[in-house]
């Protein structure tokens, strides 16, 4: 037994590293199919600071394999006569057959990835790059204590026991015992605080959704997950947003977060009111030298013909209070007859069109989520 | 312990055993698991080492698959063993090493091995940090990807060193094609050298040395090829022999520890333990484990050759040095231990559930059936059998996958793959195969990318639409 290799094997490890690059890969892969994930329910319904699981696959190395064939069989043991049954597909090691274990390059399995993570790497592209433009305060600064120094005299109450207690092990080893105790005031250290004073930026997102009974489910999926993105990404930004949600038929209201999805009401859209009640909220409650204000409105563009031009008058009112403004449209199924656009309404009117803070896009399915989203929060040079 | 290790081997010897030298270390886990994915202490940095280092960390520590020992091929072999190991595990390790050295030492597949490997590896991964220094890491990781990609259609018959086809020139592109830049370069001609006789002479079943030998490739290239080359000819045996390698070792370890008079009685219980673990036939009626199944062919293989004076166990030997687990199993596993041992085959059912799920039930108990059924995935190592067989006008490579009767290509991977060897040949490729209803198919790749036709030159219209997506990512 040669007990001194004992070190020269742990030398070189390498397998660290390569996992590391392997991670490193998976990550690239995940990155490159963005699109898929954007809309990936466990992501956008789970809650801050989790783990989520995306259903992955293991990264394949390529090579020439057979492909699964029905009539492969594989050997197995135990009790049973020709003809019966032993499994059902999923329980069994029905994807295994005949060589299982011999490929672990073949599973599908759950990578949990930090919320943090994927987000991070989702808004990588996204940018808000008319920020710097802004010629407003909107910075509002807050004063806070914070606790930064030790000291020999204080406040009973500001006493650091950990502090006090190190010192006090110190002294006593001086003497050489090993003990706690024997405090003398001498031991004694306080905390001593600060006073800082700390900026704030502030946002406040407008979310407009038509709830018309046009809006189907899926619609209303896909206005979700891009909320929860545009959300997730101001929220970065900001120190401080605030979210209101605005729902409209006919008529606007704003509504509780939990209740905005929920509802479903039939009659008519107008989307015009939703954008004059935004404009009110606005002016009553986030002024816009003090806030960042972002409105969005979705709709499926089945807007009444009549107010349509009520609506381009109302952008146009608004846009001066806001950092941007846009309009997306979900049209899933091009189920849309008759009546124009609202979305070729906008692009008509050449004082919006030439307006680059307020941006126009479609959704046609839940893939597109991310290229509307890059078309919201452009990238400096991707625009 | 280390005496008693020696008196373990002494005994070995006694018992009959020509083995190699076993060198023991004992290392900790994290080491384990480096040793493991690797396959060598020390060998060229990939990422798929990587994955198979995180699928040990996380799987390695369960139960029955906890890693007892490593032993690599090697004169001496060297074992490796956990340094949280008991004592009579340790022994018990030692007695199984015995069995694998041997199978190394004299199995006729072992033979043709490189018993330097440890060192040469060691080598091969300061060669490959050069490449990786010299020529960045992304372009040799590419390269090592299409390497491991092939590197299993080996001619193992040719052996590892082979010398060149006849002395005439073959057709070769000599100008690399760049895709990126093509469309706005001028055209350069490509060197199109005659040849009078076909090349190559006979179907090529080994990728990797046609194309170091014969792909427009640079000498760095060729070398991290050579090198994937040379350590997957190394571990081929390894994978045709793992019944016999881990049926024998199991054999030897009980052999040899029964006869063994240096344990205490507590120490032979937990010895006893832990060989019913190691040769138990595992929970899952969908597969045999190894150790099990090898470990009841070598016992029968004993006592049908008995004859009260050692014959059973030298049979047992001369089978482990003759045979691969195809040869084994055919020749060794009877119908009296088939049903011994319950096996039977599985297989879809032809009958559905109320939802359309499907069910798999016990298809055969007959011996032939069960043993065409355990050797069938084992075949040419378990690949497909693919072969260059002509390089038609302008280097256009012609291959043919020749086991449809086995199973057809995976149209995903195989495209992939082509892309692949693209890049390595630089000129288009086709494979021609068979599909699920055995029709004569064409995969090709070509400066358009992939794309399948029927062999009689018409477009193959691919059936699958694409699917809307499901909620799973299918990564490149």
């Amino acid at each position: 037994m040669t007990d001194s290799f004992k070190d020269i094997w742990s030398l070189r490890k390498p397998g660290a590293l390569d996992s590391e690059r392997h991670k490193q890969r998976i990550r690239d892969a995940i990155k490159k199919n963005l699109h898929d994930l954007i809309a990936e329910e466990n992501i956008i319904s789970s809650k801050g600071g989790k783990k989520v699981k995306v259903p992955i696959k293991y990264l394949d190395m390529w090579k020439f394999k057979f492909g699964k064939n029905d009539k492969q069989k594989g050997v197995g043991q135990g009790d049973g006569d020709p003809g019966d049954i032993i499994a059902k597909e999923d329980q069994g090691q029905g994807k295994g057959q005949g060589q299982a274990g011999q490929d672990p390059g073949e599973d599908i399995y759950e990578e949990e990835v930090e919320l943090e993570e994927v987000i991070e790497m989702m808004l990588e592209d996204l940018d808000l790059p008319w920020l710097d433009k802004k010629e407003k305060a909107i910075e509002i600064e807050t004063e806070d204590v914070v606790f930064q120094d030790i000291a020999e005299r204080g406040l009973p109450s500001n006493i650091d026991k950990k502090q006090t207690v190190l010192r006090n092990m110190r002294k006593n080893a001086l003497k050489g015992k090993m003990r706690i105790g024997n405090f003398e005031p001498s031991d004694l250290r306080y905390r001593v605080w600060e006073q800082v004073i700390e900026k704030h930026s502030n946002a406040a997102v407008f979310l407009l959704m038509d709830r018309s009974a046009s809006m189907t489910n899926e619609k209303k999926y896909i206005v979700k997950s891009f909320f929860w993105w545009m959300v997730k990404f101001l929220e970065r930004k900001f120190d401080n947003v605030e979210l209101i949600f605005i729902a409209h038929d006919t008529e606007a209201k704003e509504t509780e977060e939990e209740n905005f999805f929920a509802i479903s009401q039939s009659g008519g859209t107008m989307v015009s009111s939703a954008f004059i009640l935004a404009k009110k909220i606005i002016e009553n409650r986030f002024p816009e030298n003090i806030w960042n204000n972002y409105v969005f409105s979705f709709s499926d563009g089945d807007n009444w013909p009549e107010d349509n031009e009520r609506c381009v008058q109302a952008v146009k009112n608004i846009l001066p209070l806001c950092q941007a403004v846009g309009y997306g449209e979900v049209n899933v199924s091009n189920d849309f007859f008759g009546w124009s656009r609202l979305t070729e309404v906008f692009s008509e009117n050449s004082d919006l069109v030439n307006n680059e803070r307020f941006i126009v896009a479609t959704i046609e399915k839940r893939e597109d989520i991310y290229k509307t989203l890059k078309e919201f929060l452009p990238k400096e040079e991707n625009k | 312990m280390n005496k008693r290790i020696k008196e373990i081997e002494e005994l070995s010897r006694e018992m009959g055993l020509d083995a190699f030298p076993v060198v023991y270390e004992i290392i900790e886990r994290s080491t384990m698991f480096n040793i493991c994915a690797y396959g060598l202490p020390t060998r060229a940095r990939h990422w798929s080492y990587g994955r198979s280092y995180d699928h040990l960390k996380t799987h390695g520590q369960m139960g029955l698959s906890k890693i007892y020992e490593v032993i690599l091929n090697n004169n001496p072999c060297y074992a490796f063993m956990l340094d949280t190991n008991t004592e009579v595990q340790n022994l018990f390790i030692a007695a199984h090493c015995q069995g694998h050295s041997y199978v190394y030492k004299q199995n006729y597949l072992f033979k043709k091995t490189n018993r330097n490997m440890i060192k040469h590896a060691a080598e091969h991964a300061g060669r490959i940090d050069e490449y990786i220094e010299q020529y960045g890491f992304e372009k040799v990781e590419h390269l090592m990807d299409i390497g491991f990609s092939l590197s299993r259609h080996i001619d193992w018959h040719k052996g590892l060193y082979r010398k060149p086809y006849g002395s005439e020139k073959i057709i070769q592109n000599k100008n690399k094609i760049i895709r990126e830049f093509d469309d706005i370069l001028p055209k350069r001609k490509q060197e199109v050298k005659k040849v009078s006789k076909k090349h190559p002479p006979y179907p090529e079943k080994d990728l990797l040395w046609f194309f170091i030998n014969y792909a427009p490739l640079e000498d760095w290239e060729k070398d991290v090829l050579d090198i994937i080359r040379e350590e997957q000819f190394y571990f081929y045996p390894q994978m045709l022999t793992k019944i016999v390698h881990e049926g024998l070792a199991s054999y030897w370890h009980a052999e040899v520890m029964y006869n063994y008079k240096g344990l205490t009685q507590s120490e032979y219980v937990d010895f006893l333990r832990t060989h019913e673990k190691v040769v138990q036939p595992g929970g899952n009626p969908f597969s045999i484990n190894p150790y099990y199944l090898g470990y009841k062919i070598f016992k029968d293989i004993e006592k049908r050759w008995d004859d009260g004076n050692g014959a059973g166990r030298k049979k047992v030997l001369e089978v482990a040095a003759e045979e691969d687990d195809i040869s084994f199993i055919r020749n060794y596993l009877t119908a009296d231990l088939v049903e011994e041992l319950k096996l039977f085959t599985y297989g879809y059912s032809n009958t559905k559930g109320k939802k359309g799920e499907r069910f798999i039930e016990i298809k055969e108990r007959m011996r032939d059936y069960v043993v065409e059924t355990l050797v069938a995935p084992l075949y040419n190592g378990g690949v497909p059998k693919i072969s260059i067989v002509e390089i038609g006008p302008e280097g256009k490579l012609i291959m043919k996958h020749d086991s449809s009767n086995v199973g057809t290509l995976d149209h995903r991977f195989a495209s992939k793959t082509l892309e692949y060897i693209w890049d390595l040949w630089a000129a288009p490729i086709e494979i021609h195969t068979n599909n699920d209803d055995g029709e004569d198919i064409v995969l090709c790749f070509d400066e358009a990318g992939y794309y399948e036709k029927m062999l009689n030159e018409e477009l193959y219209e691919e059936e699958e639409e694409e699917k809307p997506y499901q909620g799973r990512i299918i990564l490149p």
